[in-house]
């Protein structure tokens, strides 16, 4: 006789999903699971569209990561057309993926994420919020919105407009950069600089205060993933893959990421839409992997930029093994808004990035292409085939998100399992359950962010159907 | 003065202040008059409604006769803030406490009738839209005056 406790939706992610926590006759938890709700179906709908629209009709699944979508695509679609692009629109590119990872790992941060921070996991859920920040923290607030303006100003001076820009296309991008969209960038960097480290020296004060949360927020061994540079640095546009173990050692190193498929398979479960990759060497479950800011972390040697280096440094301190608390991925996410930022200036200025020579034009001379980014959630992957008309015969996606399935069903039930209590819920349970969904920042339509009312209801109910305890929010 | 009109062009009549936007943006001339044109309301307008001395929230509303003019001030006290959602009471709020300024804001809307998947509106809303036009105009008028 078991009981079972609901959490749906999920407030201040990216998507709908709910969490089911499952209880035993003593009110004692032995299982929890995260379930993604929503179905999308991209792979179904672009077969039979011409390859070269695919950037455009990709970018269309998110509107938070539009840009990453973007970048994987174009990848795949170069592959098809078996081209090398042009330098400079390969500098481009890096450009918008970095920005990019700036506005996405700002609104994480900031938005959703801060409020449990500065206010605390138990503060009262009705002010736990932006608003809340704006109140407590004002200073905080305006870094957050400005980070992100900045990261959406970038993509919209290369791009043309912040989201869905049409900018990268199948061989290149579409315009070069003007001197003038190049120093409106640059005059923005020492700003972001100036919020990046201020914010990672308040983040950093703040972890005394949260020992008992880094202890149990999905703290457990697994494999990290993610795109590597030949000599091991921090790579986000492109690179192979590397695979980190718990321990901190390299179980495998620069895999091309074009045949994910000999290293990665995915499985599928009935409860949830989403599919639950793994490494395949290990087979499921024992080859659960992490990616995003705090795999990335984990498997970069370094990041090759100054500030972010020493970050890097004192942040692979924190663990002699590899980092292992998913708490740790908002920490991470601030290493790398600060080495996005330090990138962009390097790629800015270098005389190249404002050659005129941005597209390679071609005719598809392959039937089959692979495109991997690292997008500001993890490792991303579309995989396209198409006929000899250039048609789209075959889509395969491996969204970021999808990599941390096994973790952050993991993570929940770690949660559930130290916080808990079956016999009485507590809203500060509640919110700690659905903040270690939270750190893993999951995109999970990889659309837009549900922005409106977000009503909680967390029903207790017996194995006879009655209502034992309830809490609603919204 | 800002002008900041938002809606989905895709769905129909929310679409309504973009069009709105366009004829103000025709009709300009040498007015001192800020336009933008947004798909939703986000914190990154806060900042440029903390520096405007007045500002016009042009949306589609739902709930009244198709058609219905409304034209009603929206401040920082109005703001429900134990919500996730940003509306131009929010982002007054948003204004005055991390930039310092709220200025005075007015809210104007069309009542939609059809918001389906097109980007035409609908003749009902075609028709109003004049009058709210001519409304947002006056308004535009009566602050240069006062000023």
């Amino acid at each position: 006789m078991t009981k079972q406790i609901v959490i749906d939706p999920i407030s201040r992610i990216e998507g709908h999903a709910k969490i089911t926590i499952h209880l035993d006759e003593q009110g004692v938890v032995h299982n929890a699971y995260f379930h993604v709700t929503q179905f999308r179906g991209f792979e179904k709908l672009c077969v039979g569209r011409p390859f070269y629209e695919m950037p455009s009709l990709m970018a269309r699944i998110c509107g938070i990561c539009p840009v990453s979508h973007l970048i994987a695509s174009a990848k795949a679609c170069d592959a098809l057309l078996a081209v090398r692009i042009p330098q400079t629109a390969d500098k481009l590119r890096r450009i918008l993926n970095l920005a990019q990872i700036i506005q996405s790992h700002a609104l994480s941060f900031f938005h959703l994420s801060s409020p449990d921070f500065l206010l605390g996991m138990d503060s009262e859920p009705a002010k736990r919020n932006l608003f809340g920040v704006m109140r407590a923290k004002p200073e905080l607030a305006r870094d957050g919105i400005r980070l992100r303006q900045f990261g959406q100003q970038v993509i919209e001076l290369l791009g043309g407009k912040r989201i869905h820009p049409a900018w990268v296309v199948p061989g290149g991008v579409s315009e070069p950069l003007s001197v003038a969209h190049r120093d409106q960038i640059l005059a923005g960097l020492p700003e972001c600089i100036s919020i990046g480290e201020r914010t990672l020296h308040w983040f950093k004060s703040l972890l005394d205060k949260y020992r008992d949360e880094i202890k149990s927020f999905g703290n457990f061994p697994s494999l990290f993933l993610g795109l590597v540079k030949p000599d091991g640095r921090i790579a986000f546009y492109e690179g192979k893959l590397r695979v980190v173990d718990a321990a901190g050692n390299i179980v495998a190193d620069q895999l091309e990421a074009a045949a994910y498929q000999a290293h990665i398979a995915e499985a599928v479960e009935p409860w949830t839409y989403l599919k639950f990759p793994y490494y395949k060497p290990l087979g499921y479950h024992e080859g659960m992997y992490r990616v995003g800011p705090l795999a990335r972390l984990n498997i970069s040697d370094r990041c090759g930029t100054a500030r972010a280096d020493q970050e890097l440094a004192e942040f692979h301190e924190l663990q002699r093994t590899a980092v292992l608390s998913s708490f740790y991925f908002h920490y991470a996410r601030l290493i790398e808004i600060l080495f996005a930022v330090e990138r962009l200036e390097q790629i800015l200025t270098d005389p190249e990035i404002l050659d005129r020579h941005v597209r390679a034009f071609a005719r598809p001379n392959s039937n089959e292409g692979v495109g991997v980014a690292e997008a500001p959630r993890g490792t991303l992957i579309h995989h396209y085939r198409v006929d000899e008309n250039g048609l789209i015969t075959w889509v395969n996606l491996v969204i970021a998100t999808g990599h941390n399935n096994l973790a952050m069903n993991r993570a929940v039930l770690q949660v559930a399992k130290r916080y808990v209590n079956g016999q009485r819920l507590s809203e500060g349970m509640l919110n700690r359950v659905e903040a270690v969904i939270r750190a893993y920042d999951p995109c999970l339509s990889c659309s837009t962010h549900a922005a409106g009312q977000m009503p909680l209801q967390i029903q207790l109910v017996s194995p006879e159907g009655k209502v034992v305890d309830e809490i609603r929010r919204g | 003065m800002l002008i900041i009109a938002y809606g989905n062009p895709l769905r129909g009549d929310d679409g309504v202040a973009w069009h709105i936007a366009e004829q103000l943006a025709a009709a300009q001339g040498q007015s001192p008059l800020k336009i933008l044109t947004r798909h939703q309301l986000t914190p990154e307008l806060a900042e440029a409604i903390s520096q405007a001395n007045l500002v016009i929230f042009v949306d589609a509303s739902v709930g009244q006769p198709p058609g219905t003019i409304s034209c009603v001030p929206v401040g920082p006290e109005m703001a429900d803030q134990s919500s996730h959602q940003f509306d131009p009471a929010s982002l007054m709020f948003c204004a005055r406490e991390i930039y310092g300024s709220a200025p005075k804001a007015l809210l104007c809307t069309i009542a939609g009738e059809d918001f389906g998947y097109e980007e035409r509106l609908s003749p009902t809303i075609l028709a109003a839209m004049p009058k709210l036009l001519q409304r947002i105009r006056a308004l535009i008028a009566a602050h240069e005056e006062s000023n």
